[in-house]
């Protein structure tokens, strides 16, 4: 087993018991407790598991975008292969990211869906990469289909930090980071996040991405096998 | 019995070990099938060299 492997093991427990276990108190005196953010208090938490998740979703696009440059560039069959796993992950992340925001918004906004500026994008990427998938399973050619869905990779990956990053922060709303926001959820989004939340925040970001970075190797590990067998299965017939 | 009175009250660290136990199964899971998965590449590769 590579090491680092073991070492995301090690280093996502450490997170999670930090994140969960520094107390959130009003004015932070040792390096252990969190400063209150006001509005969010121990719901503030959130943000070391939910944001890193909806993080691990834009990157998971991102090297579906760049697998579908690659397919496009060679036309191997295996960059096709980790575009589609890759945005496949994607997408359970970004399911995540939604039910995961959607709870925090039933206690913060007094509902689970609110078509928030950020709820409304969420749910337009799902719907995005939804229809990629049904795109796949609608072609019968491999290449045909390897070719359509590494276009459509692309330009829905080009899409995805603009749902996510740009989109609701441009617009006034609810959720922490919006425009206009000032209070609380302004500093998240600055980076104006107390130094020891910050270093925490940073790590789950490393730690959620390494994880997606396994998941995405074992998808792939399998996806060769199945392409060997394919291939070994044409040469017998 | 201290201990589970420290735990009703501070319901946190109940979160913590709810949380902490998923992630154990999770990575175990994990680790477990990466181990399989290079048991199938190593059959797969030795099948190879023999034909």
């Amino acid at each position: 087993m590579e090491w680092w492997k073991i070492g995301v093991g090690i280093w996502l427990t450490a997170v999670f018991a930090v994140a969960l276990s520094f107390p959130i108190v009003p004015e932070p005196k040792h390096w252990y407790e969190f400063p209150v953010i006001p509005g969010l208090e121990e719901r503030a938490r959130i943000i070391f598991f939910h944001v890193p998740v909806a993080w691990t979703t834009v990157v998971a696009f991102l090297v579906a975008l760049w697998n579908g440059v690659k397919y496009l560039r060679t036309m191997d069959l295996e960059a096709d292969a980790a575009s589609s796993n890759s945005a496949g992950l994607g997408l359970l992340f970004a399911v995540l990211a939604t039910v995961t925001g959607s709870i925090w918004a039933r206690f913060s906004w007094g509902s689970f869906w609110n078509w928030d500026p950020r709820e409304t994008s969420i749910f337009v990427l799902l719907l995005i990469y939804g229809a990629y998938f049904a795109l796949r399973s609608a072609i019968e050619s491999e290449e045909r289909r390897a070719r359509l869905s590494a276009v459509y990779a692309i330009i829905a990956g080009v899409t995805a930090p603009f749902f996510v990053f740009i989109m609701p922060r441009i617009m006034t709303g609810l959720h922490p980071g919006s425009r206009g926001d000032v209070q609380g959820s302004g500093p998240v989004v600055q980076f104006h996040m107390a130094p020891n939340m910050l270093l925490v925040f940073f790590a789950a970001l490393i730690g959620f991405t390494v994880l997606f970075a396994w998941m995405m190797e074992i998808r792939l590990r399998t996806s060769r096998l199945e392409l060997h067998f394919m291939n070994a299965d044409s040469e017998q017939s | 019995m201290d201990f589970y009175k420290f735990l009703s009250q501070n319901s946190l660290y109940v979160v913590l070990f709810v949380v902490l136990i998923i992630w154990a199964g999770i990575y175990s899971y994990l680790f477990r099938l990466d181990r399989r998965l290079r048991r199938a590449e190593d059959q797969v590769e030795k099948h190879h060299h023999e034909r």
